[in-house]
Parts: structure tokens; sequence; C-alpha cells
């Protein structure tokens, strides 16, 4: 009930919240009724985190709709519900000077809502697509909203790309469900291990990989997210950043943690990708020279490190080691948590900056914030928590992800030492790790990879700690290039009202307090419940031991390195200011995706339609046989007429009327014409030409059958 | 009661368009209510006959021994004869307010209703000579409607469309009289009626043949492969026409006639692994993507639905020739759910070009706020129509997946790919269009900003009837799919 209160009241709210906005004058009144609904939200969420929520509406949609909201799911479901309400409070102010299309983008701002709760309290991937789907379109009408040439392209981009993710995943569904036989995840795991035709279960996981991925941001179908973030409005790029990524990470997340059980070929996909990522997002954001694109990156970076995150708790479950599978899960999910509420806080923030100077651009805007005290605060804990500073929270997720990736080393060694000693490699494998599939051969050789895959990691949370550097000073720290404008900056201090900055910096203050190991561990045992159960190994886990202040320190040093030598040096020039070196062509969207859909497959379909359609070709060829069947049916039908003539010649031969003289039609002539005539309306078709020639045979056909009739009589 | 009751719904539009046609009523009013009710009183009919009409066939008119007029009312008759009957009262409604200004308008709503009870022929025939005689007449009572506004375009139209479809149908003879003749009458039997291989006059090779014949001469109509340019050409007829007949009830006869071939005449065990299906499963799976691309290019608001209806044929095809329940259960349901939306995309098409007397794509920028409900309406068709959750396409295209992905030879794996690329330019297509309409790049906007240009009732209404039912078969399929299962 509660479920289904919670993903359905939204909707309800939308409605009312648009036939209210339809007159302009209740304008307000529909501001009153969007934000009690978020917040209603808010506060109904939280009974989910009492006991297990089970709901299902059976008979709807083919195969019913299936929802369960415990541990993992219930938290989320409060994580999206409070973003929602940070959204819709900020977006009041946000949006005070712009009220063109509001209606909608409230509406559908609340419908997304409801189906951002379908999809985290899904107990079934159908249940999950459904509300996927929903959001996807609903979703869009944010990214749109402002109708500039750039939203519009954007926009553009962000619906194909869900639309082709759909898609995929749709035919990943299907696959799942044809060799697996359900796609309920509590049964999955059983079902995907007795399923018969595990090839068609990794392509269908593949295919739902790549579906998911796309709403993720995961490479290669990350193109839209440094585009649509700066296009739709701040307020919903803190969503679509902090939540709908998430969707995705969610929808990938539940099915390796139970489809593909212990599956390392599929982890060490899940892991490439990841890593791609995590690394193309972090250097982007490096490069970047607009505040929200910058964060929009960074968010691809960050989901990056969760994606790498699941590839190793598939990878360590492979290799059989209960310590790294449970840090990564730990760490997925404290990751995905942090990264949300940051990205609330750094969006809103960036939010102010475009609601006052209406400019993205870092060289402009720099130095707006010197003397803003309060929104300096937030961004700073923001972006501490996202660069993984001590005692902030990003430092703990980051940290459980680093060392499930040494576990996962050290594991994937010890395994290789067995295999070695065993003299079955097989048996040994499935020895060690104890599970259904014995581990593959390979696996041992991952080790090497995996510590590529370390640096790797600590070299990305070095690019976080640079770029967010970067953005902190720009905007807080140092002056703008023209004193003028400084000092038109400096001279007003108020940018936002009371409600917006007790938001802003309210969440903000969720950083440090999430710092604390022992109220992220809490939640983090009561979050992993998904995948199992791991309160003894996190109860090991020492957040401030030497080793893992060690890998923090190491990954802040290459950032401070990165920001002092890179950043200020050769980004950033003493006249131009921050510049963006980062080489147009290098843009997979423009370079590849975009031209193989608008240029390359139009081409090749359109040369091969042309070859059965109109043509030079196939022109002649069908008026040829076009007169051919013209002359073989003028020909019959003239026989007739032949012996009419012969006998008008002959024995009715006419008298001659005396100065009238008859020209006889030329034959040729004759059969040039009704050609002609016959052409005209499918001259250049080659199938009528085709049909016109068997219409001739069936008519002799027909005259056999009846032939053949008499006989069989 | 003897299924000689089912003479009474076929007989009542054509009386009803006879009396339009000989009579000539002055008055719209008393044309509309004359044609309304006789619709209405037709479909009463049909469904009442469902209630009451035993499943058995009884013999109208025998031409010479195994070749006659016979009528039965099977499970399969009743969704054909259930969805046109709904659909038909409906379209009609929508013509009035339509076709308002136009001249010879007896000469339309004449025909327009005897097309029903011809269609309702098609739906009732219990044997392939039954089947072929409705499915020639169909094609001569459209002709005039396809030609009604009597320009340039039109009449080459209707010369393209006569030539295609009578063409086809003398394609199909070939399958017809082999079927007769080879079989037990071609009567329509569940699991195939012609007699086992071997055993009749023909080899076996020839009754292969006489299939495929069949197949492209009824699919000629169903617009597979090479014969699918009629319908585009066809789609200057007026809206009504375009919807009511070429995009559900005269292409569906094309599917219709397929499936009583394949499953009634033939039997899914006499054509399943052979080259004849994998040839079909092939044509269909290339049209699905051919027309797809080919809508993707096209301008012209209702030639682009017409190449996606193209499209949409095909799928029905391909489900069919899977020869699985599943395929069958999926090609069926297609059949009645892309029924149903692409009403409501024509529907909503023709509103816009009527109101606004634009045509082109182009021209669509901004309209969405004059016409807030037609194009919601639209919108809805459109995601219907790729397959989105909560609308009924979805339902019919995941049971076609399934059953093409169950059925597992090369050729069904290739159409279920296309069938997913196909889903991709149909979103495209159709979404591309209610975006421009909706959001339109600012100052593209190419209407007043107070125009209202929202149809009236008698177009609304139609609208937001289908609109409604393609969310109810999303949200609610199974009744309809248990009968399709019934009906195999």
């Amino acid at each position: 009930m509660l479920i289904m209160l919670l993903v359905f009241f939204p909707m309800l709210g939308a409605a009312a919240a648009w036939f209210t906005g339809r007159r302009e004058d209740r304008a307000e009144l529909r501001d009153i009724l969007v934000i009690d609904t978020a917040v209603i939200e808010f506060v109904l969420s939280f009974a989910l985190l009492r006991g297990r929520h089970v709901f299902s509406i059976p008979d709807i949609l083919g195969s019913g709709l299936y929802f369960a909201a415990d541990g993992f799911r219930a938290g989320y479901g409060v994580i999206t519900a409070f973003l929602w309400a940070g959204a819709a409070i900020f977006g009041k102010e946000y949006f005070a000077h712009e009220p063109e299309g509001l209606n909608r983008y409230w509406f559908f701002f609340l419908v997304t809502l409801g189906a951002t709760q379908g999809v985290m309290l899904s107990a079934d991937l159908m249940t999950a697509f459904v509300f996927f789907e929903i959001l996807s379109f609903t979703s869009f009408t944010w990214v749109i909203h402002e109708q500039t040439r750039e939203a519009i392209r954007a926009a553009y981009t962000y619906l194909f790309i869900a639309v082709i993710g759909g898609l995929v995943l749709f035919l990943g569904l299907l696959l799942i469900r044809h060799s697996a036989g359900t796609l309920t995840f509590s049964k999955l795991r059983e079902a995907a291990a007795g399923a018969k035709e595990q090839g068609w279960l990794r392509a269908g996981f593949l295919c739902v990989l790549f579906g998911f991925g796309c709403k993720a941001g995961m490479v290669p179908v990350h193109v839209w997210l440094p585009k649509a973030h700066p296009a739709a409005p701040s307020p919903a790029s803190a969503l679509l950043s902090g939540i709908l990524t998430k969707v995705g990470v969610y929808g990938i997340l539940m099915t390796a943690s139970t489809a593909m059980y212990a599956d390392a070929g599929c982890g060490v996909c899940v892991l490439v990708l990841g890593a791609a990522t995590m690394l193309h997002g972090a250097v982007l954001a490096l490069f970047s020279v607009n505040l929200k694109r910058t964060l929009a990156c960074s968010s691809m970076s960050q989901i990056g490190f969760i994606l790498t995150g699941i590839g190793m708790l598939m990878v360590n479950r492979a290799a059989g080691s209960a310590e790294g599978e449970a840090l990564a899960a730990a760490g997925i999910v404290l990751h995905m948590m942090n990264h949300s509420l940051i990205k609330l806080t750094l969006f809103l923030a960036a939010g102010v900056v475009v609601m006052n100077l209406h400019s993205l651009d870092l060289n402009e805007i720099r130095g707006w914030g010197r003397k803003k005290g309060t929104l300096k605060a937030a961004f700073a804990l923001g972006a501490l928590g996202i660069s993984g500073v001590p005692l902030f929270n990003g430092y703990l997720s980051k940290t459980m992800l680093h060392e499930s990736i040494v576990s996962g080393i050290e594991a994937c060694r010890e395994l290789g030492g067995m295999m070695d000693r065993s003299f079955a490699l097989t048996e040994g494998a499935e020895a060690v790790s104890g599970n259904l599939s014995p581990a593959p051969g390979w696996l041992p050789s991952l080790a090497g990879w995996l510590s590529g895959l370390e640096g790797l990691f600590l070299f990305a949370g070095g690019c976080t700690f640079a770029y967010m550097l970067k953005l902190f000073l720009c905007i807080f720290v140092e002056k703008n290039a023209d004193p003028d404008r400084q000092t038109r900056y400096d001279r007003n201090p108020a940018c936002m009202n009371r409600v917006s900055t007790a938001v802003i910096f309210g969440s903000s203050l969720l950083m440090p307090l999430l710092g604390q190991p022992s109220v992220s561990l809490g939640i983090a045992r009561a979050l992993t419940g998904f995948t199992g159960d791991y309160a003894e190994q996190l109860s090991e886990f020492a957040a401030f031991s030497p080793e893992n202040l060690k890998g923090g320190a190491i990954s802040l040093a290459i950032g401070a390195l990165l920001y002092g030598l890179f950043i200020k040096r050769v980004l950033y020039g003493r006249t131009a200011g921050y510049r963006n070196l980062w080489p147009a062509w290098l843009d997979l969207e423009e370079g590849v995706y975009r031209p193989l859909l608008t240029r390359v497959l139009p081409f090749l379909f359109g040369s091969l339609m042309s070859l059965f359609g109109e043509n030079r070709l196939t022109a002649p060829l069908s008026k040829g046989i076009l007169f051919a069947g013209t002359v073989i049916g003028r020909a019959l039908d003239c026989s007739l007429d032949f012996l009419a003539m012969l006998l008008r010649k002959t024995v009715f031969r006419e008298v001659k009327v005396r100065g009238r003289k008859e020209r006889t039609p030329d034959l040729l002539g004759v059969l040039r014409e009704e050609t002609r005539q016959a052409a005209v309306p499918i001259l250049q078709n080659f199938s009528f030409a085709l049909m016109m020639t068997c219409i001739g045979i069936l008519l002799i056909l027909g005259v056999l059958i009846f032939y053949v009739v008499q006989g069989v009589r | 009661m003897s299924p000689l009751f089912l003479l009474i719904p076929m007989a009542l539009p054509l009386a009803g368009g006879a009396w339009v046609l000989f009579f000539h009523p002055k008055s719209d009013l008393v044309r509309a209510v004359g044609c309304e009710a006789v619709a209405l009183v037709t479909t009463a009919f049909v469904w009442l006959s469902f209630f009451i009409v035993k499943d058995e066939p009884v013999e109208i008119y025998s031409f010479t021994r195994g070749f006659s007029i016979d009528l039965r009312l099977d499970g399969l008759s009743r969704l054909f004869a259930g969805m046109v009957s709904l659909m038909w009262p409906l379209a009609l409604l929508y013509t009035f307010e339509y076709m308002e200004e136009e001249p010879r308008k007896n000469l339309y709503f004449a025909f327009y209703m005897m097309t029903y009870g011809i269609t309702l022929g098609v739906a009732f025939a219990s044997n392939l000579t039954t089947l072929y005689v409705f499915f020639e007449m169909l094609t001569l009572v459209t002709i005039p409607l396809v030609t009604f506004y009597g320009d340039h375009e039109s009449m080459y139209a209707g010369r393209v469309y006569s030539a295609y479809t009578i063409g086809g149908a003398a394609l199909a003879f070939f399958a017809v009289v082999m079927g007769t003749l080879n079989g037990f009458g071609g009567n329509f039997i569940r699991g195939g009626s012609l007699s086992a291989p071997g055993s009749g006059p023909w080899s076996e090779q020839m009754v292969m043949l006489a299939f495929l014949f069949g197949f492209f001469g009824f699919g000629v109509k169903a617009a597979v492969f090479p014969f699918c340019r009629w319908l585009p050409v066809a789609s200057v007829a007026p809206t009504p026409v375009t919807a009511l007949l070429h995009a559900v009830a005269v292409v569906n006869t094309g599917v219709f006639a397929i499936i009583r071939l394949t499953w009634y005449v033939y039997g899914t065990e006499r054509l399943a692994g052979t080259p004849v299906q994998a040839l079909c499963l092939a044509f269909a799976a290339f049209t699905l993507l051919y027309a797809a691309v080919k809508a993707l290019k096209e301008r012209h608001f209702k030639r682009r639905l017409a190449y996606s209806t193209v499209s949409n044929l095909s799928y029905m095809l391909f489900g069919i020739m899977l020869l699985t329940p599943k395929g069958f259960e999926g090609g069926v349901a297609h059949m009645v759910f892309h029924g149903v939306m692409k009403m409501l995309l024509f529907l909503c098409a023709g509103a816009f070009m009527h109101k606004t007397g634009k045509a082109y794509l182009y021209e669509i920028n901004g309209v969405g706020k004059r016409m807030p409900v037609t194009f919601v309406c639209y919108t809805i068709g459109s995601l219907a129509l790729m397959g989105v959750p909560l609308f009924c396409g979805f339902v019919s295209k995941w049971t076609l997946a399934e059953g093409a992905l169950s059925e597992g030879s090369p050729a069904a794996i290739a159409g279920l790919i296309c069938l997913i690329a196909s889903a991709f330019l149909c979103a495209v297509y159709t979404l591309t269009v209610s975006i421009r309409a909706f959001f339109p790049m600012q100052g593209t906007d190419r209407f007043l900003r107070e125009q209202s240009f929202e149809p009236g009732w008698r177009i609304l209404l139609p609208m937001l009837v289908f609109a409604a039912a393609t969310i109810f078969f999303g949200v609610h399929p199974e009744p309809l799919l248990s009968l399709i299962r019934d009906a195999m």
C-alpha cells in the first residue's frame, strides 16, 4: 500500500498541479502544491525504512507489476524523495523569473518522481523497465525545457540515446526471460544458475548493461550527459545527475548481483566499461570551462567509480573473496548515495550562479562568489565530499571501492596459487570459490590488470580533486580578470532567498555527517542486504587505518599535482583565462554517432533501396518487360481482330466511298502508344512490371488449370 | 442460430450504401443520421451474432463442385469482425466533420458504407473461394474512395491502387484454386485442410509454389515488400479512408487472408522449417525495415504514416509466418493493436491537415499548443507505435519478439533484429513530429499565439476513444490475448 502511494501519489499531485496552473494567476498555488507533494513524499518515504514492504498489481500489463522495498531499495526511495523535495523547493525561486512552460515542467517533474520511485522499488526487471521508459520520456521535457538551439540538440541526443537504450534493454529482458524463465530479482539467481542457454543469458546481461548504461552515462553511450546537464534548468540537472543516472546504475546492479551471480567474464566487461567511464569523465571535467558541464562530466566519472565497484563485486565473487565482495557492495551503495547528495548541493549552487548571472562560463563567473559566505561554505563542503578528503563522505565510499580492488588482486593471486597446486584446474577453482559455476582458468592472470586498474582508480580520484579545486578557486577565491565586474560582484552579497539558502546549506551539512565511519557503516550494513549479509566483514573495516589513509593521500597528492602543473600551467592562460584545450574533433557524438545516423546509414540504405525502386537501371528494364507484355497481349488480342480483318478484306469487303481514303494504322506505332500509356503510372517501377508479367502467366495458368480439372474428372 | 444470420450484418451496410447512392439524401443531417444509424445497427447485429450464432459452416451458393460461398463464425472471424465493427461507427462520426465541405458526399458515403459490409464478408468467409470473392469485391468498392477528389494525383493513385490490388488478387488466385482442389474445398480448419503430402493430385513442389503465390498475392494488400508502393500513393484519399481502410480494414484483410491460408488451409506443420517459410520471413523482415527507412525519409505527414503502416503490416506477417503459437498470438494481437494505434495517428494527422490546411512536417512547429488534445493523442499513438510499455504496441511487440526468439531459426533471429531496429526508426519518425509540435525551437513557431485549431467533438470523440483503447489494451491486454489463443 505504502509503495503504491509513493509511486502514484506524485502522479496525482502532478495532475492536480497541472490543472491548478492552467490559469496564470494560480501559479503561486501550483508551486505550493508541487512543493507540498514532494515534501509529503519525502516524509512518507521514511515509513519504507521500517519493515519489509511488498506490493503487486498482478493483472496488469501482461505480466504484472511487482514492488518490494527492503534495505537498499527502501534507502534509495528515501534519497530520491529527498532530492526531489530539495529541487522542488529551490525550483520555486529558480524559475521565478521565467514562467514560460512552467506548468509543463512541474507536471513532468512530479510524474518523473513517481516513475523513479517505481524503478527504485521494483521487485522484477519488467516493472523496472516499465517505469524506466516512463521516466526516460518525462525527463526528456526537462532537457528541452529552454527550447534554445542547444537545448533542442541536447534533447534529441538525450531522447534517442534513451530510446536506443530502451530497445536494447527490451531485447535484454527478452533474452534473460527466454533463458532463465523469470525476471523477478529474488528468483533470478537460482533460475540463472540453472539456465540451459548460458550464452543467451550473457547476451541478455550485456544488453541490460548497455540499456541501463545509456541512462547511467556509461562510455560509449555517455554522449548525452555533458550536453543535457548544461542545457537543462539547474534543479533538473541536479536530479538528472543525482538520481536518474542512479536509476541506470540500479538496474545494472540489480541484474549483476542476481542473474550474473559470480560471472567473471561479464564482471570484466563491466570493469572495462566502468574504468573507461571513470577516466573519460575525469579528463573531460579537467578540460571543461563550463561550470555545469564540469559537474556533469564529474557525474560521469563518479558513475564510472560505481560501475568499477559493480565489476569488482562480480570478480571478487568469482574469485571467492568474501571480504572484497562486502567492500565492493558497501562501496557501491555508499558512493551512489554520497554522489546523489553531493550533486544536489553542487548543482543547486550552480543554479544560484545561473539565476544571478545567466552564464556558466568559468571566465565570466570567476570571482563571483568571493563575498558569498554561505554559498562558498556549501560548495566547499560538497567539493571536499566528492574529492575524497578524509572526514568527508566521499572518502569512505572511495576507500571501500579501492580496498575491494586490492582484495580482488589478492584473491586472484591466491586463486592462481591454488590452481597451480591442484591437479585439475577447474576442480581447484571450484573448491576455492564454492560457487555453482567454476571460476574460469584465466582469472588468476587478472591480478596484473587489476593492479593497473588500481592505479587508474587513484588517478581518477586525483582528477576529481583537481577539477573541484579548479571550480572552487575559480568561483570563490580568485578575482575576475575584469576589475569592474569584480567590484560589481562584490557589491551585492545577497544571491538567494532564505529558503534556498537553507536547502543548499542544509544538504551540504550531510557531507561531514556522513563522513563519520560509524554513520556510514551503519547505513552500508542496512543497505547491502540485496546481495548478501556482510555485517561481519564490514565490522572489520577500519576507515582511518594507515593503509586506507595512504590511498586517499596518494589520490589527493595526484590531484594537487595535476592542479598545480596541468591546470594552472597548461590550461590557464594569463590573458585568455581558462581555456578548453580538449580538441573539438574528439567528440564521439559529433564525430561518429551523428554522421553514422544521419549520413552513413541513410546512404547505405538509400543506395540499397534505390536498387529496388526508381533508378536508371530498372527503369529501362521495366519498360522492356512492359513492352514485351504488351506485345504478347496485343498479339493474342489481335488474333481475333486479324481474323475479322481478313474477313472484311475478303468475304465482307466494303465498297469504298470515293474521295475518302482510310489510312491503315501502323501496328508498331499502336503498340508503342499503348506501352507509353500503360507505363505512365508505373514507368519507373520494377515490381509492377513483374506483376503484369505474372498476370499474363496466370491467365495462361488459368487455362491450364481448367484443363487439369477436366483431366482429373 | 444458423450462420445464415450473418447475412444480416453483411447486407445492412450494403443496403445503406445503396440507399445513399440511389436516393441521394438531400440534407446532410438525414444522410449523417441515416448512415450512422445503419452502422450502429450493423455493429449491434455483429455483436449479437457472436452470442447466438453457432460455430459451423453454412453454404449460401455453390458455383460448381468444390467452389462455393460458405459462411462461418469462428474465433478469428469474431476477432476481425469485432475489431472492424467497433471502428466503423467511430470513423464514420469523424467523417461527418472531416467531409463537411466536400462536394459529392453521396458518392463517398455510399461506398464507405458498402465497404463495411464487404469487410464483414471477408471476416465471415469460411473457405478460400468465399474469401477470394469478398477480397476482390473489397478492391473494387474502394477504388472510388481513393479517386474521390478527382484531381490528377487521385486518379493516378486510383490507377496504381487498382493495378496493384487486382494484380495481387490474380496472383492469389493460383493458391485459391490449388487449395480448393487439393484439399477439402479450401475450408478453414484449424491445423490445415489440405490433403496429406503425396495424396493430392499435385506434387509437393507445386503446392509450395502455390503457397508462395498466395502469400505474395494476398500480400499485395498487406503491402509486403516488392508490392508496397501502392499504399503511400493511395494516401491522397480523404483521411477517413486512409485511416480506416488503408490502415485497418483493407490492409488487414490481406493479413487476415494470409492467416487463413497459412494456419487454416496449409497448416503449420506442413510449412514449418521449409525454405518457403524462411523466404516469407525474410521478406517480412526486410519490409519492416525498408518501410521504416522510407517513412523516415518522407516529409509528408500522411505518407509517412502510410509507410509506417507498411512496416507494421510486416510485423504481423512476420509473426504469422513464425508458425508458432506465440508468433500467431503476437501477429494477431498486433493486427488489432496496430489497428487501434494507426487509426489514432491518422485521425490526429487528418485533424491537423483539415484544420490548418497544411500537410508537411516542417509546417508543424508549435501547433501542439493550438491543438493540445489532438497532439497529446498523437503522442500517445506514437509512443504506442514504437512499443513503449503501458501502451498496446508494447504488448504485441513483446509477444512477437518472444515468438521469434523461441522459434530460433536464423531468419527469425534476423527478423528480431530488424524488429528492434525498426522500432528505433519508428521512434525517430513519429516522435520528432510530436517534439516539433510541442517544443518548437525559439522563434520558429509558425502559428499566432491565440489561434486555436482544435477540431469539434465529432473528430475529438473518436480520437479520445482510440487513445483510451490504446492505453487500455496496453495496461490490460490479457483478455484479448486469451481470446486470440482460443481462436488458434
